[in-house]
């Protein structure tokens, strides 16, 4: 398994020649853009085509409740989902636009990884404990990640399914990847448009800031403080070198101000500079407010109610209407209540925090797609070393599978055959956030444990 | 007080009342001056026409209008023109108001589609309503919603329905062409019956007491295969209010029991007359009416066929009219002198109780024509399977009439417009829209003269799509489509036969260059039918479409309470098991565990902690006994009292 | 009878109720210095109106039976002198036009088919969609949208005598509405409550004829209300006979002996309640004909049938002449003229305020973006389609100078 690496430039290729394969096989014909678990109604590009050509005929993108995405995304994919005539399919060339941005993705990924495997074998050769780093169980994890997001199916699904998760997926990873790199204009760029395109990843901003003020994931202070406490204690010898070891991690582990300073002047630089393209381009056609309204507002207000893999629109569906308002707010809050306790407990490992609120978001988010599963399974792999014991994976691997299939299986029993109901669905729907659940759980607590097994090394 | 209360209800009581006086009042008059109305210039007047229809049916169509001059002088007292009608002019200041119940759908194949009586008569099924105001922008709309509550309760019909604005739409030119204050809408699955007829007869001054309108016998009208009946309102500081009642029927006639005619004569178009359609027979007129008239049409197609014989036109060897019409009024075809259809008129005057009117027809001999169509006739059907998403296509299949309309086939091209409303639930995809002719799929800015949409909003708007396309006349057929994602609603929105499916109100097809008019050059004005100067009046060509019914996924009704504890229980999970990992410290834990071993307890506190566990168990046993206890006793005494 | 006891469908009701007893609460805080004057004044008045509320509950064809006995009821009622514009008919379905109907536009209720209850005459007020248990409830409490017609609205006073008629599927404590809501015995007795508290009736006479139709009354605890229904609790209600023709069932058993009842009466007959209490046969009937009278104060032989089913006016003698009669639409118009007076001014001063509201709304943005103002004119006669690609394109240069800066 450590040897990935001379392999993977293979894999990554053979990754990108299958989508375009199956591109070129299929063109148009897969119908995965009107699957409910690939497009939801704020990604679809039908939709999105629909809200370009409202704005062609000089009508606000947003008039008809169709389009809810941002309106940058029109000028740039509009044209490439307008219907063509030339004997190439519509939308292919979309699609391969999001093969390229899939691959971006994985590249990003794999940089990532190299980052943080970097920080994790610098900080256990400080905690003196390398044989954890020469274990057989640790792998290269950037590679390993890139390769779980390109050949996971969900995410092949997701780039030939005609729907913008790809581009949202980018935005995500391009902020971690330049936070961990500590680049603050990039990180603010990834930052500001990954929450202009889908609103919940502002929740980011916390494992962002502790990624450029901290550095990557590294394991907890104390064990820092500890070591170097021993062996300014007991081992003298050893002084210089630990004394140079201190000094080459100390302002890793200090906070430091200026990158953090830097990456919230971008922010707000990028954002009003987002925020006046928007602006021009709904120029005269409803302007901003309407955008806020039609975009945050729609993801807030769960106003869709068709079916997706979630299990909000259901629950929306049939709740009575005089509670609607309440429990919108619970679920909302739901993702922000849990904010906080898990940035206290993992502040020490900012990217796995950041990997966390994906997950949840991605759980609880008023119209979850596939895609942003693809995503967060994919940062998963980033952490293989430090999960590598989790509990239930093979359950949740064949959870996953089960799901998968079986979800399009009841969609078409309920829409298409008339034989079963919505609760069939809805069923597959309820599993689907079980399995995330546990996944999340689990996930946590074996980094906290891997945590705790590595005190006990400093402190044995 | 006790006999005041009854004048305070409603506008029904004072129409009574006002019908009450006008007759009395009127009666003396009438007997006076003759035929000259009621004073003030308020006039009414009611008329009857049929018609042979190709397929062996009859079309009977009621005409029935009354006129209030603009006279201020007038003030709220008519004679004539009702009051309630004139308090719904006055109060919302309506210009414009057409307002039709119909049952069946119009074939537009078999009975005709560019005669004046089909274009203004063929209506879409259920209710259909629009209304032309004369108030500002923003006033428009809390007056139509006032407007179709005043209706519903005029015309006992659910028309309150329209109220919401995701049933009505405002076209800008599709319609009518007009500066933002029409509105439109139609409930296609209202249902037409006794009940909306009763209070629409009872607008006419004799109401269905006495004249034409005694003719309404309720059975034999709703038996037939399609039945309209409309009210149409022209408001104008000029000409005052104008009311015309329409009422349109296709009836069946009773043919002789067809099993024991000969082969020959099963061809026999049926012999009708008006004691057979309608179960009675015209006993005089209604007294108040300035003018009460029965015309027979024969169709152009029909007299072709006889002039070809040079027969008589009205007793030939083919069928006699009976009895002989007092007047023969010919159409002037416009084109090298053709000849036009025939209009035959009855006076209903010479009638009473004692010789009454019973005009029909007796069928000879086998007659086979068809009616004039339109040039194109338009259907509408859904596409696709599933409840997820489909396809709305328009046909235009053309009729092979072009030499009627249009002369040289080559270079010319001939507008259609097209209005098209959908609820919001279906989600229409504009960027779809798709016009192929001749099954060939057409660049759209070739066809597309015109184009207006207005996107529907979820829970607030219809969509609305006008637009107007050129083809070339010689074309054979042309199909609109346009693909639609179907919505899910909450259950509260679904009505109670959810499964039924939904109604998409049928589209409306307008020819914009092409009348239907007929001229009759006979015909003198000072005769003053209305219902003639209506057929001479030019106007559009247009056809409604079938109403389409969508049917949508419907949730289970009877689970809210399951999906929300199920929902919450999976939310609580995640939430109770992710703080529960974080706020687990396992190492503190196994230290206190470790100290609890280390100092190992003596054999009393381990039994005596043994027992307090057990104790407290018990406690609990205890208390859930009690509460149960409780409970029970509770119920028992709640049962018993 | 199938009883369909179902999970009770969510709906507006409930929150409507609450919002219903918030404004009792309301108005009984408002009415608490004087409840012995109001409630003396209402004991006192006379008896001057009728009013009646037939609800046909039930949709589809296999339910023919009950608009028959709607109908039928609605026959008797305007026979015996309560006209059209009292009756407060509520018809789920359409079944006289019915495309299954072999009579149009006629309804029967017995197979002779010698009488048609769907004559030239009838009026229905609320008919398919619009009978729910919200509109029922707000035709009885008279909370309604400004704009419904007089004709929707019962217009009953503290004289009036209520016949209340509902047919339908029922079961224990509830009635359904077109197979899809519920009405429950709680709601039927606040409703009638809130009707007593507003002086909406003197005495109501209501009559049930459904499954278990007893339940639905457990609930009421006003005075001057009474009640009959069909069945005990337990007992169906089951339907008098089958129309071949037809095709259905036509008249239920209870409404079939209501109507031979009064069929032998016109208008100034004097059979009393009891009498026709007595006349229900449980053997014919099948079922336990169940009458509520603890409400009740006047003994029941002594109120004739004609008091609820009927409308008997007394004459009042007057010495001088009556002028009334000339004088009432000048009373009415102004009032009405000046209620439309009233909400134009209402609508006028809102949109007003709208308008002051934009404008303010205006001049805030406007201050605060003058310069994206001015700019976004400047660039106005560009396409913003291709100024917003060479912001984006400007966007990444700044991306990878700003990145390649800060590395």
């Amino acid at each position: 398994m450590a040897e990935i690496r001379p392999y993977w430039a293979l894999a990554a290729a053979a990754a990108l020649g299958f989508r375009v394969l199956l591109l070129i096989l299929f063109p148009g014909d897969l119908h995965l853009g009107s699957r409910p678990e690939v497009a939801t109604p704020l990604t679809s590009l039908r939709r999105l085509s629909e809200g370009y050509w409202l704005k062609q005929s000089s009508m606000s993108p947003y008039a008809g409740s169709m389009y809810h995405g941002s309106p940058l995304l029109l000028p740039i994919l509009g044209p490439l989902t307008a219907e063509r005539t030339d004997g190439q399919p519509a939308h292919f060339y979309c699609s391969l636009l999001f093969v390229v941005v899939d691959f971006v993705t994985a590249m990003l990924i794999r940089a990532t990884g190299q980052k943080l495997l970097l920080s994790r074998r610098q900080s256990l050769e400080y905690l003196n404990l390398p044989k954890l780093v020469k274990n057989s169980a640790n792998i290269n994890a950037g590679d390993l990640a890139s390769l779980i997001y390109l050949w996971n199916p969900l995410t092949i699904v997701t780039c030939l399914g005609l729907c913008s998760s790809p581009i949202d997926n980018l935005m995500v990873v391009l902020t971690i990847y330049a936070a961990c790199s500590r680049l603050a204009p990039l990180a603010a760029f990834g930052y500001v448009l990954a929450t202009h395109l889908s609103l919940y990843p502002a929740i980011l901003i916390l494992p962002v800031i502790l990624l450029l003020g901290y550095g990557p994931d590294a394991p907890p202070a104390k064990l820092f403080l500890h070591k170097s406490s021993n062996s300014d204690g007991k081992d003298p010898s050893n002084n210089d070198e630990s004394r140079s070891a201190v000094t080459t991690h100390k302002p890793v582990r200090c906070f430091s101000r200026r990158p953090v300073v830097h990456f919230m002047i971008w922010v707000s630089i990028w954002s009003c500079y987002v925020l006046f393209l928007c602006s021009i381009y709904l120029k005269g056609l409803g302007g901003l407010q309407e955008m806020f309204k039609k975009t945050y507002g729609f993801i807030l207000t769960v106003g869709d109610l068709s079916p997706n893999i979630g299990v909000l629109w259901y629950f929306f569906a049939e709740v009575f209407e005089f509670f609607r308002n309440f429990f919108l707010i619970v679920f909302h809050v739901n993702i922000l209540f849990m904010i906080l306790p898990l940035a206290i407990r993992l502040k020490h490992r900012p990217c796995f925090l950041a990997f966390v609120y994906t997950a949840i978001s991605a759980m609880l988010k008023s119209y979850p797609s596939v895609g942003d599963s693809a995503l967060y399974l994919g940062l998963l792999g980033l952490f293989a070393n430090e999960l590598a014991d989790m509990q239930f994976s093979f359950f949740l691997f064949f959870g996953y599978i089960g799901v998968s299939l079986l979800s399009p299986v009841m969609h078409n029993l309920w829409i298409w055959r008339g034989t079963g109901n919505a609760n069939f669905y809805f069923a597959t729907g309820l599993v689907y956030s079980c399995l995330q659940t546990v996944l999340i759980v689990e996930s946590v607590s074996t980094m906290l444990k891997h945590d705790r097994m590595l005190r006990k090394h400093v402190i044995a | 007080m006790a006999s005041l209360r009854p004048l305070s209800r409603g506008p029904f009581l004072l129409l009574l009342i006002f019908f009450v006086f006008s007759l009395s009042l009127l009666r003396p008059i009438q007997g006076n001056g003759g035929s000259d109305g009621g004073g003030g210039g308020e006039e009414f007047s009611e008329e009857l026409l049929l018609k042979p229809l190709p397929d062996r049916k009859v079309l009977a169509h009621f005409h029935f209008r009354s006129a209030a001059p603009p006279s201020a002088a007038n003030g709220r007292h008519h004679h004539l023109f009702p009051k309630a009608i004139a308090q719904l002019v006055q109060k919302f200041q309506i210009r414009e108001l057409e307002l039709s119940f119909t049952q069946g759908r119009w074939n537009y194949e078999r009975w005709g589609g560019s005669d004046p009586i089909s274009t203004r008569n063929a209506k879409p099924p259920g209710v259909e309503l629009w209304a032309l105001f004369d108030l500002p922008t923003e006033e428009i709309d809390p007056t139509w919603k006032n407007l179709t509550h005043a209706l519903s309760g005029l015309f006992c019909a659910s028309i309150n329905f329209l109220e919401s604005p995701t049933a009505y739409s405002s076209p800008y030119w599709g319609f009518l062409s007009n500066n933002g204050n029409l509105r439109y809408g139609a409930l296609p699955r209202e249902a037409v019956c006794t009940e909306n007829l009763t209070p629409w007869l009872k607008i006419l001054p004799c109401r269905d007491k006495a004249g034409i309108a005694s003719l309404l016998y309720r059975p034999s009208i709703y038996k037939g295969y399609y039945h309209s009946q409309r009210l149409r309102l022209l408001s104008s500081e000029s000409k005052g209010i104008i009311l015309e009642q329409t009422l349109t029927v296709v009836l069946q006639p009773n043919s002789y029991t067809s099993s024991l005619l000969s082969s020959s004569d099963a061809q026999l178009q049926p012999s009708w007359s008006l004691s057979q359609l309608f179960k009675k027979e015209m006993t005089g007129k209604c007294v108040l009416a300035k003018s009460s008239k029965i015309f027979l049409e024969l169709e152009r197609g029909l007299l072709e066929k006889i002039v070809e014989i040079r027969d008589d036109s009205w007793s030939n060897s083919f069928f006699d009219l009976f009895p002989s019409p007092d007047r023969e009024i010919k159409e002037l075809e416009n084109s090298n002198g053709q000849v036009g259809s025939s209009l035959y008129e009855y006076k209903v005057d010479n009638s009473n109780e004692n010789k009454p009117l019973d005009v029909g027809i007796t069928w000879k001999l086998p007659l086979v024509w068809s009616s004039v169509h339109a040039p194109f006739q338009a259907s509408r059907f859904l596409m696709g399977s599933g409840n997820e998403r489909g396809s709305i296509a328009i046909s235009l299949q053309s009729t092979q009439t072009h030499d009627q309309y249009f002369g040289d086939l080559n270079d010319c091209t001939v507008p259609v417009i097209v209005l098209q409303v959908v609820p919001w639930y279906v989600k229409v995809y504009y960027h779809t829209l798709q016009i192929s002719i001749d099954g060939k799929p057409q660049t759209l800015s070739d066809v597309i003269e015109k184009i207006q949409v207005t996107p529907s909003e979820d829970k607030l708007l219809p969509g609305t799509l006008e637009i107007m396309l050129r083809f070339p006349c010689s074309m054979l057929s042309a199909t609109l489509s346009l693909d639609f994602d179907k919505g899910f609603l909450h259950i509260d929105e679904y009505p109670p036969d959810a499964n039924q499916g939904f109604d998409i109100p049928s589209a409306l097809v307008t020819f914009p260059n092409i009348y239907s008019s007929r001229s009759y050059p006979d015909y003198d004005v000072s005769d003053d039918s209305s219902l003639l100067h209506n057929l001479q009046e030019k106007y559009l060509v247009r056809s409604y479409t079938e109403v389409l019914l969508v049917p949508l996924t419907t949730p289970d009704f009877s689970m809210p309470y399951n999906v929300i504890t199920f929902t919450c229980t999976v939310l609580a999970l995640y939430f109770g098991s992710l703080l529960n990992v974080l706020r687990r410290r396992i190492g503190e834990e196994e230290r206190l565990l470790a100290k609890k071993d280390s100092a190992r307890p003596g054999l009393v506190p381990l039994l005596f902690s043994r027992l307090s566990s057990k104790l407290k168990g018990r406690k609990l046993l205890l208390k859930v006994v009690f509460v149960a206890l409780v409970a029970v006793v509770w119920h028992y005494f709640l049962n018993s009292s | 009878m199938a009883i369909d006891r179902r999970r009770p469908k969510p709906s507006r009701r409930s929150h409507f109720v609450i919002r219903e007893t918030l404004l009792l609460l309301f108005l009984l805080l408002i009415c608490a210095p004087s409840p012995s004057s109001s409630s003396s004044s209402s004991s006192s008045s006379m008896h001057n109106n009728n009013w009646a509320v037939l609800v046909c509950t039930s949709r589809f064809w296999f339910n023919y039976r009950h608009m028959a006995n709607t109908l039928s009821l609605y026959r008797t009622v305007k026979r015996l002198g309560i006209p059209d514009e009292r009756i407060i008919l509520m018809l789920a379905d359409d079944m006289a036009c019915n495309a299954r109907n072999t009579y149009p536009a006629q309804v029967f209720n017995n197979e002779n088919h010698q009488l048609n209850l769907y004559g030239d005459n009838v009026e229905v007020d609320y008919r398919g969609y619009e009978v729910t248990v919200e509109n029922f409830l707000r035709v009885l409490t008279g909370r309604h949208d400004s704009a419904v017609p007089r004709s929707k609205r019962l217009l009953s006073d503290e004289g009036s005598h209520i016949l209340l008629y509902m047919t339908g599927h029922g079961g224990d404590e509830f009635l359904k509405f077109q197979d899809s809501e519920e009405l429950q015995s709680h709601d039927l007795a606040d409703v009638v409550k809130q009707m007593k508290e507003k002086n909406r009736f003197k005495e109501l006479l209501i009559m049930v004829d459904t499954c278990q139709a007893a339940t639905l009354f457990s609930q009421l605890n006003s005075p001057g209300v009474l009640a009959i229904g069909s069945s005990m609790k337990g007992e169906n209600s089951y339907s008098h006979h089958l129309d071949s023709d037809i095709g259905v069932s036509v008249v239920d058993r209870f409404t079939f002996y209501t109507l031979t009842f009064f069929e032998k009466l016109n208008m100034y007959s004097n059979a009393s309640l009891n009498s026709l209490f007595a006349s229900y046969n449980p053997t014919l009937l099948m079922s336990t004909a169940y009458y509520r009278t603890d409400l009740y104060e006047r003994p029941l032989n002594e109120v004739p049938v004609t008091n609820f089913f009927g409308s008997v006016m007394k004459t009042m003698h007057t010495d001088s002449a009556y002028t009334g009669f000339s004088i009432t639409p000048e009373i009415e118009l102004p009032l009405s003229s000046e209620d439309t007076a009233a909400d134009r001014i209402l609508l006028e001063n809102e949109t007003h305020k709208e308008e002051a509201n934009s404008d303010e709304v205006k001049d805030r943005s406007c201050s605060s973006y003058e310069w994206l103002k001015v700019l976004q004119d400047r660039l106005a006669d560009e396409k913003s389609d291709t100024i917003v690609m060479y912001g984006l394109g400007t966007m990444i240069l700044l991306l990878t100078v700003s990145t390649w800066l800060s590395t």
